[in-house]
């Protein structure tokens, strides 16, 4: 077993990870009821691999995500940032034992709870009413709260990322950045998320967090990061990572720089567009610095974009979008958590375990180096009935990466599969074998072939947990499967109608993603090393030097040139793997 | 009013709104900020929308935790956490002063004077203040010794604001001998040095001075032992863990003992590097009477630790990079990158190794050092807020501490210092001053009187008694302050209470300059938010 930690900088990476550790503590919760299907009974995942084990105080064991979380303050909403399970018993609060004068209080007014977290609270209470013999049966039908109406509620209702979040977080997990006094709005670009870093404790106080948790793993494989790079959490997260690369020479990162669709749609002066356009250079830049991999994800408009084509959601809402970020990188996490291939090794269930170290190597560090890929899913899969997938699971998958060229020819290419609850006959996940050889014909027949490609094959497909966002289209079955002819009645399914769905998702290595790069160069070029650049000022007041801009123009321009098909002498040999 | 004409959504504040939007906003955050003052101060308990309980009665704490919206209160809440960043203490003094500077310059203001005016002439009265100072202070002969006394009197001053006084007394001991213990002559004084540790466990007196160090993490062994005497330190960076090669070679085997020599083979180097540290244990560790604890900042695999568990060796891996130069300071020896040419001389000592387990947390104790010049400050209380509150107090103590030494000098306390400068300012400055320009000298002595008020007004005195009483003794020639229980003058000498000279000087030179600057201000132009919208 090999341990990942994993870490979520700024508003939108935490919804991600919201939903990504929704549908593990489903997967977990899943694999406890008997009465549920095999394929998540024995899912073949070490979920060990992103949980760890503890003890509270009173010696009440615990199972928490091994997660360092950094937000604004003020973001957690209704849920304590010390999280619930290490509480001590509730003393009184009011006395305070270390001032013997005047105390005045000042409470900010309870946020209330949402229907969905009141309902989980109740259950907790009545857990614990069950193991303490009360009976609390009796007031159960006015109290009961309906799945339909948390569902709506979440649908119209999610402000902070925890008010869908069913997982109990690590007190050391959840920290928030306090003494900022901005909010998102002014909190924009890389210079102030930067100084929030490095100014004040913040940056000593996070790195102690990651250190709790990096020095529990016995054998750690990697560091799973997910950043909201629209703001200034770029900053932080780069400062972090540095520090990381520091402390931790030989851990590999991989990093998905993440946006909010909601961000492309309103309208900037000029002053603002060049500020953000030299933001999204220099921090793809820094941030790129000091990972392994990283997978820039968030489209401008993704409910238009062709990835979701049987989804249907709202751009406006980060609840909706987040969750299709958030099942692409669950999806990609799978390898992680296989068991390697050994004596005791159950290929039913799953096969082409990886770590984080391998496929980084084999995505990054083969011939081309290039270290930005390109995150395509298909959400969800076709099945394998009627040789539907042979023919489109490739064509199914739909880039979550902005900025690359479509339809681009790269012989070159690498690319890692992980495909998991793909459904075959009747209904029923497709054996593992049945998916691979699918794969495989299909790539045969395809047009373009990558260079080398690695698979990933897993029966259990996606669960879809309650605090879902209704975003699947009238196409899409209850077990994912693709209809021919349309649910009538409500246009958007959510997971009162959906209870898992089949995924594919595929990091891919490919020069498609130099328009992405290009475009970075450029506006970095153009605004702030050209001779009067109009953005030389700003730079300059985020701490940035002009050798530190031409070093970061360097570093940009060399990796549009190993990807640009100009450049490359074909030396290497032409084999296709 | 041509602004119009380029953006009609744009707002403009002309002269005295703005100007009075600047005075209400230093105001207000003086009136947050007034209570928390000194000896009899409140202190803030915050419950959040979540119900987390901050506990604060530190300036800096609690500006951090307002969410403070008003762009000019921010402007002085920034020049008021740069105070506790440069001079670690007087935050709060900064809120007040700035807010009674307004204050004091509004009257004037409204009585049709300039304010370029007032700003020239209230940078005459700092001027005149800070020399006023340096007579004022009270010097400190530092040297090898530095009279303990002394310092002991400036840390209770300062952590009697924050703490109970029983606790308070307690822990002036804690810091002062903190800081004389990482101290070294010719040396800055590294407050990093001295560990700061939090146990969630027992009572907030159990609070103490660990002359060693405290690890926030244990060995990963069972077989390990949980308490060594008399043992040898190996402090290093050396990566105990067994990493693939960067080629993405795989394994061929074709049986399992091929692939178990491929194992051992990959493994080898790292064994030979725990080997190495064992071979060193077996040589100074013969005669079975010492230990050897190995602390990695790098990771320790369970073979690894196997193979020292097995030669009773204890490891800890993982550990803070600060504490890899705390622990050469308290135990000697030095930190090694490679376990290449290991030598006894390399290792430090320490009479005691031991671990404590509350839950999932564990702690390594290790004490009983010879010449510790690092030492760790041990935190108990029953709660978070109250260790959190704690921790904050113990970060003012010390830097109070080490100001002292650096400044070489002290100021009276209680308030002393702000009545003689006021006097001095109304009595010298005023007859020199031409014209107009005593009206600002005015304003600013004036202004200075808010930290004997406010002292005054949270013990529940009456304000004007307290300053009449004050200054008539001043005029007298008696260098008196407030005693906070009477209502009396009192000798702040006589009763120790002693402030940074270095945190008054920052005071008054960074409180005037945020003052001026926003009383300059005579147009507020914002195209977007309502500015008006009360905070």
């Amino acid at each position: 077993m090999r341990e990942i930690v994993t870490i979520q900088v700024g508003g939108y990476a935490n919804f991600i990870g919201s939903h990504f550790w929704n549908f593990q503590d489903e997967l977990l919760g899943l694999a406890e009821t008997s009465e549920t299907n095999p394929a998540f009974k024995n899912h073949g995942l070490n979920m060990d691999v992103l949980y760890r084990t503890g003890e509270t105080q009173q010696g009440i064991l615990t199972y928490t995500p091994r997660l360092v979380s950094v937000d604004f303050q003020g973001s957690l909403g209704s849920m304590s940032s010390r999280g619930t399970l290490y509480n001590e018993a509730p003393s009184r609060p009011m006395d305070v034992v270390s001032w013997s004068g005047k105390v005045t209080t000042q409470a900010s007014a309870p946020l209330k709870k949402n229907l969905f977290l009141q309902s989980l609270y109740q259950e907790e209470q009545e857990k614990m009413d069950t193991v303490n013999g009360f009976d609390s049966g009796k007031n159960e039908s006015q109290n009961e709260i309906q799945d339909k109406d948390i569902v709506e509620c979440l649908e119209n209702g999610v402000q902070y990322w925890t008010d869908f979040s069913k997982v109990h977080y690590h007190p050391q997990s959840l920290y928030e950045l306090n003494g900022l006094w901005m909010d998102g709005e002014g909190f924009d670009n890389y210079g102030i998320g930067r100084d929030a870093f490095v100014g004040a404790r913040h940056g000593e106080e996070i790195n102690d967090r990651l250190r709790f948790f990096i020095e529990e793993c016995d054998h750690i494989q990697g560091i799973q990061f997910v950043v909201d790079d629209s703001g200034g959490f770029s900053g932080v997260a780069a400062e972090f990572l540095e520090n990381i690369a520091d402390d931790y020479t030989n851990i590999p990162v991989l990093l998905y720089s993440a946006r909010n669709p909601r961000l492309h749609m309103t309208t900037k002066s000029q002053k603002q567009s060049i500020s953000s356009s030299l933001h999204d250079a220099i921090s793809f830049s820094r941030l790129s610095t000091f990972c392994k991999l990283i997978v820039p994800v968030g489209l401008p408009s993704l409910s238009k974009s062709k990835a979701s084509r049987y989804l249907c959601m709202d751009d406006e809402k980060p609840y909706h979008s987040s969750a299709v970020y958030a099942s692409g990188m669950h999806s990609i996490s799978l390898p992680f958590r296989m068991e390697p291939i050994g004596p005791t090794t159950d290929l039913t269930c799953a096969s082409g375990a990886l770590d984080m170290n391998e496929i980084i190597h084999m995505l990054a560090g083969q011939a081309r180096q290039n270290m930005v890929t390109i995150l395509d899913v298909a959400m969800p899969a076709p099945s394998l009935i009627g040789n539907q997938l042979e023919q489109s699971l490739l064509e199914n998958l739909e880039p979550l990466t902005p900025e690359i060229a479509e339809n681009f020819e790269d012989l070159q290419a690498v690319e890692a599969m992980s495909v998991h609850g793909v459904l075959g006959t009747g209904l029923h996940e497709a054996t593992v074998s049945e998916v691979k050889s699918a794969v495989q014909n299909a790539y045969e027949k395809a047009l373009q072939r990558p260079r080398f490609s690695q698979l990933s094959v897993s029966r259990c497909p996606l669960p879809i947990p309650l605090p879902f966002p209704s975003i699947f289209g009238n196409l899409v079955g209850q077990h994912g499967e693709l209809l021919g002819t349309p649910i009538l009645g409500s246009p958007s399914r959510g997971s009162l109608d959906v209870h898992s769905i089949p995924m594919a998702a595929r990091l891919r290595s490919s020069s498609a993603i130099l328009p992405f790069l290009e475009s970075r160069l450029h506006n970095l070029q153009r605004f702030g090393i050209q001779r009067g650049a109009l953005g030389a000022e700003l730079l300059r007041s985020w701490g940035f030097g002009k050798e530190e801009l031409v070093d970061a123009g360097e570093a940009l321009s060399n990796m549009v040139r190993t990807l640009s098909p100009y450049s490359e002498e074909s030396s290497e040999s032409d084999e296709v793997a | 009013m041509s602004l119009r004409v380029l953006n009609p959504n744009a707002e403009v504040l002309n002269k005295s709104a703005a100007l009075h939007m600047n005075i209400n906003a230093a105001k207000g955050l003086q009136d947050v900020l007034k209570t928390n003052l000194g000896p009899k101060g409140t202190i803030k308990m915050l419950v959040g929308g979540a119900g987390d309980i901050k506990l604060t009665k530190d300036g800096n704490t609690l500006l951090k935790e307002m969410q403070i919206q008003n762009p000019t209160a921010i402007m002085i809440a920034r020049t008021a956490v740069a105070q506790d960043d440069i001079a670690g203490d007087g935050t709060t003094s900064t809120v007040l002063f700035i807010g009674e500077l307004m204050k004091q310059s509004e009257r004037h203001i409204d009585d049709g004077t300039h304010p370029r005016i007032l700003v020239d002439s209230i940078e005459i009265a700092k001027r005149a203040t800070l020399q006023f100072l340096e007579k004022f202070k009270t010097p400190v002969v530092v040297g090898d010794e530095p009279d303990k006394e002394i310092l002991k009197m400036v840390a209770r001053t300062t952590l009697r604001t924050k703490l109970y006084e029983a606790l308070a007394d307690q822990l002036t001991d804690i810091v002062v001998n903190a800081v004389l213990c990482i101290r070294k002559p010719e040396e800055a004084i590294d407050l990093f040095m001295v560990e700061i540790m939090h146990m969630r466990h027992k009572f907030d007196v159990d609070t103490r001075l660990v002359e060693g160090l405290v690890l926030d993490h244990g060995s990963r062994h069972p077989d390990m032992k949980r308490r060594a005497e008399n043992c040898y330190i190996l402090t290093c960076n050396v990566s105990l863990e067994y990493e693939k090669s960067e080629v993405n070679a795989g394994f061929f085997y074709s049986n399992a003992e091929q692939r178990e020599a491929m194992v051992a083979a990959e493994r080898r180097s790292v064994d030979e590097r725990v080997q190495k540290i064992i071979d060193l244990k077996n040589k100074v560790c013969a005669d079975n009477e010492h230990n050897f604890v190995v602390i990695n900042q790098k990771g320790i695999d369970p073979p690894s630790l196997d193979l020292l568990a097995r030669a009773g060796i204890i490891a800890l891996r993982r550990a803070k990079r600060r504490n890899m130069e705390r622990l050469v300071l308290a135990c000697g020896g030095e930190a090694v990158n490679s376990v290449d040419g290991l030598t006894p001389d390399c290792l430090g000592w320490a009479g005691l190794v031991y671990e404590h387990i509350l839950g999932e947390e564990k702690y390594t104790f290790i004490e009983k050092v010879k010449n510790p010049h690092s030492c760790t400050i041990l935190i108990k209380g029953p709660n978070d807020h109250t260790i959190a509150q704690i921790k904050d107090a113990v970060r003012d103590g010390l830097r109070a501490v080490k100001n002292t030494i650096e400044d070489e000098a002290v100021v009276l306390g209680a308030g002393a210092f702000e009545v003689a400068a006021r006097q001095y300012l109304v009595n010298e400055v005023m007859k020199t001053a031409q014209g107009r320009a005593k009206l600002g000298v005015e304003a600013f002595a004036d202004a200075l009187l808010v930290v004997p008020k406010t002292l005054a007004e949270n013990s529940g005195l009456d304000t004007q008694d307290v300053i009449i009483a004050l200054t008539g003794e001043h005029d007298k020639g008696n260098i008196v302050g407030l005693n906070h229980h009477t209502g009396e003058p009192i000798d702040p000498q006589m009763e120790g209470i002693f402030d940074n000279y270095s945190v008054k000087r920052q005071i008054i030179n960074s409180g005037p300059v945020i003052a001026s600057q926003l009383l300059l201000v005579d147009e507020v132009i914002r195209a977007g938010r309502n500015m008006r919208k009360p905070n």
